[in-house]
Parts: structure tokens; C-alpha cells; sequence
């Protein structure tokens, strides 16, 4: 069985990000996971990780405007992308996002560990399809898993900012 | 199981822009160096300690992996998304086999990372993919310093997270068959939850002449250490008339043609039988649907 290991001195590498609209210049190891990245070096710590193997969609976030799954990311391997994490939604004034302010409206939260994630993915969903139907927002966030908030209300929340 | 928050694992990291760039890379690490297509698998592995590579080359940066075009078939840049697969297939519907395994593939998020050439080069039997690639008569080209060459999917994989592909090979291309209008396809799985690993998935594509199967290719994903086709089904519907009788006759050959085993996700027993119900569900789609009924 394989096991990190130091086997020399790996060099660090420059990572160049947009972040919720800013820009950062990091210097980061090759095997830095994009969440970590986002939560440790940069505090934006709403992005959540829940199993680290791509099976609950927590660590969500939107690369170059598709979501993508921060904990199987490489950070290097976004160098010159922009990123959006839950926290970019809100405006400058701390207004939250209406996708934000639906979920608190049909009490979409209940420990709300899932929430970012599931907040980007019905982003994403609206961005693209701005009227979807609860069939297409159940398929889009079929990858996200929440384990008491309950679907339903999830899906209410969504489908209530459907234009 | 390993799973940590970090990866505890170090590694040089590459992303070429040409492929000469990559095939020097490769000849130069080959055994310990592995191509990053997408990660959503070779990160997970990374991070449970099963691979332990000193080197990734990261491909998604060619351009030249990156396509989809239709001449003489349909040929796929090893790196091209499958969100991109997905979104061709869906105009004309011409490969619904394939188009309904990307549906049916893992998540949103997963489909936005991998890649077509990620998803069979683990050589798992499970990738949802292979079935359908295996029912269009897939072949791969693989290039490294040596040259070229092309294989048929099915001697490319091996074993399981086995293929062919040696430590300095690169995946080019996937390259299926035309479909033209008299063939139809159709692809179903069987998973606990519409994101979660196949327990069993079935492809087929069929050649249509009337009542008459002119030819057909059925395949089978998590069914025995590879994705195999199921050459002796097709023996006994090809050429033949169709009717329930032989559907029948066909389902219960693959039944006994297949060599499931017992995992987590299903047992053998299970496997074996659900293979028929599943055959008989993708044959009777395709069919319709090479008569020309609505897809």
C-alpha cells in the first residue's frame, strides 16, 4: 500500500485565480486540493466537505461558470479560471442572492451543510434554464446529496425563483 | 479505506500543450507517471492510496484531444468532456446509446470534469461508457514515440483497472461507427441512486431490415472483469426474424454469458438475471427505434 511520502522537495507552483470576482496570485504544491485552496488560504469557508471522494456534491463551486467538484480538483489545475463560490453570490452590500433568499423563505435549510452546494447547482440550473420544471431541477441536483433538510423543500426553494 | 481532507500524496505536475510534449513526458516516466483527463476517478484513487504516481500529466490543456466530429463515424478527442459528448449526441439523437449512458452517468458536476478517455482508460468495468462504445464497434488509437496504433475496445481492455495501453502510450481517439437511418440503439443501466456506480448496465445497437435483424451488438458493463460484448447473442439474432420467441432465447444466452460476481453493489445471482430482463429492454428499444419510431 502506497503512502505519502516525501520523495524530494516538489516544487511549489504559481496559481493565478479569479475568486468571487477578485484576484489572487498564490503560490501552491502540486497536490493542493481546490477546496482547501478556497477554505484554508483564501477563508472562504463556505464551501463545505463532506466526503472527499465525489459522492455529495458539497464542495460544489462554479469553474469558468460550471460546477465542478472542489475536493476532486486539483487547485493547479484551475490556474487562469474564475471561480464562484457560495460566498460570491451575495452582493456587495451583504444582500443575499434570491436563490439564497428563496432556500430561507420555504426553510430549505435544516443543518444546512448541503446548502452551498446545493445553492451553486440551482444556480447553475437557472442560469442556464431560467424556468425549469422540478423534473429538470430534481436531474440537476440529483449529485447533491442533503441528509435532513429533505428534498422537497430543496426543490420548492428552486423552483420558486423560476421565472 | 484512506480518505483524508488533504492529499498525502506528492507529485510533479505537468500540462503540456502539444501531444510531441506529452509523448516525451511519457517516455520519460511512463510506469511512474499518470495522465490527468478530469481527475473525478484518479484524484479519488489518489486520495485512497491506491495509485501512487511521481509524476501527473495533466492533457485537458491540448487542443488537438479536444473534438467531436462526424466523418466516417463519429470520432472523439480522448479529452473531450463528456458534458460536450452529451450536448452532440443530443441533436440528432443518431448515437442514443450513447447519449442515454451519459444521462444516466454520475452527476452534473462529474460530467462537467471527465472525460471519454478518463472514463474507459481506468479499464473499470463499470465505466458507463464502454457499453455504448463497444455497441459502435469503438477502436482506440493510442500514440507514444514508437507510433501509432489502433485497437478494436475490445482488445483494449484487459483486466480490471487493466488495459492495454502501455507506460508510454496516450489515448488520441475514440472512433465509432456511422449509424445510418435502418439502426437503432439504446443503452439501460441498473444503480441503487441515479448518481451511484453501475450495478449492471446493457448497450445495443441494431440493424434493421424489415422484421429482419440484419445485424446487431449487444454489450455489457459490470458483468465480469471487463466491458464485454455479447457475441453469442448476437449470434442468434443476426440474420434471423424477430419475435418474442427469440428475444426470449437471446436474454436467457446472456444470462449464461456473462461472469458476474458478487460485490457490494449486487450479487452474481442478481446480475444473471436482471442481464436477461435488461436485454430484452434494450434490444426491444433498439429495434423500435431502427424501425423508425420516435426516439
Amino acid at each position: 500500500m502506497a503512502t505519502g511520502r516525501r520523495r524530494k522537495e516538489v516544487r511549489k507552483q504559481a496559481l493565478n485565480v479569479k475568486v468571487n470576482g477578485e484576484k489572487h496570485e498564490l503560490l501552491i504544491e502540486p497536490n493542493a486540493l481546490l477546496i482547501n485552496v478556497l477554505r484554508d488560504e483564501l477563508a472562504l469557508t463556505g464551501t463545505k466537505y463532506g466526503c472527499g471522494i465525489g459522492q455529495c456534491g458539497g464542495c460544489t463551486v462554479l469553474v469558468n461558470g460550471e460546477p465542478v467538484l472542489g475536493c476532486l480538483t486539483l487547485a493547479v489545475a484551475v490556474d487562469g479560471a474564475d471561480i464562484l463560490t457560495i460566498e460570491g453570490l451575495s452582493k456587495p452590500d451583504r444582500s443575499l442572492d434570491p436563490v439564497q433568499e428563496a432556500f430561507l423563505d420555504h426553510s430549505a435549510i435544516q443543518c444546512g451543510f448541503c446548502t452551498p452546494g446545493m445553492v451553486m447547482m440551482g444556480k447553475d440550473l437557472l442560469n442556464k434554464n431560467p424556468a425549469p420544471s422540478e423534473q429538470e431541477i430534481r436531474e440537476h441536483t440529483r449529485g447533491n446529496i442533503c441528509r435532513c433538510t429533505g428534498y422537497t423543500s430543496i426543490v420548492r426553494a428552486i423552483k420558486s425563483c423560476s421565472k | 479505506m484512506v480518505n483524508t481532507r488533504i492529499l498525502t500524496q506528492e507529485f510533479d505536475y505537468f500540462v503540456p500543450e502539444t501531444i510531441r510534449e506529452t509523448l516525451e513526458l511519457l517516455r520519460q516516466y511512463g510506469s511512474e507517471a499518470k495522465i490527468l483527463a478530469g481527475g473525478t476517478d484518479l484524484i479519488t484513487q489518489l486520495k485512497q492510496e491506491k495509485i501512487s504516481p511521481d509524476y501527473l500529466i495533466n492533457i485537458m490543456k491540448i487542443p488537438e484531444l479536444n473534438h467531436i466530429e462526424e466523418t466516417g463515424g463519429l470520432r472523439i478527442g480522448s479529452a473531450t468532456k463528456l458534458c460536450d459528448i452529451k450536448e452532440y449526441c443530443a441533436k440528432d439523437r443518431k448515437y442514443t446509446a450513447l447519449y442515454e449512458a451519459l444521462c444516466s452517468l454520475g452527476k452534473i458536476q462529474v460530467l462537467n470534469m471527465g472525460t471519454i478517455g478518463g472514463n474507459i482508460c481506468n479499464g473499470s468495468p463499470a465505466a458507463d461508457t464502454a457499453p455504448p462504445l463497444l455497441a459502435f464497434n469503438g477502436r482506440v488509437k493510442l500514440l507514444s514515440e514508437r507510433g501509432e496504433r489502433v485497437l478494436d475496445l475490445t482488445d483494449f481492455f484487459k483486466g480490471v483497472n487493466n488495459t492495454a495501453m502501455a507506460p508510454d502510450e496516450m489515448m488520441i481517439e475514440i472512433h465509432l461507427d456511422p449509424a445510418p437511418d435502418d439502426t437503432g440503439s439504446a443503452f439501460t443501466k441498473i444503480a441503487r441512486v441515479g448518481a451511484d456506480i453501475s450495478k449492471i448496465t446493457c448497450a445495443g445497437v441494431v440493424e434493421r431490415h424489415g422484421d429482419i435483424c440484419a445485424s446487431c451488438r449487444i454489450s455489457l458493463g459490470a458483468v465480469a472483469p471487463v466491458p464485454m460484448r455479447g457475441k453469442e447473442t448476437e449470434k442468434i439474432l443476426q440474420g434471423n426474424r424477430i419475435d418474442t420467441f427469440l428475444v426470449e432465447k437471446a436474454g436467457k444466452k446472456v444470462a449464461e454469458e456473462i461472469n458476474p460476481i458478487d460485490d457490494i453493489r449486487s450479487t452474481a445471482e442478481y446480475r444473471r438475471n436482471i442481464a436477461a430482463t435488461l436485454f430484452k429492454d434494450v434490444f426491444w428499444k433498439a429495434w423500435q427505434r431502427a424501425g423508425g419510431e420516435k426516439r
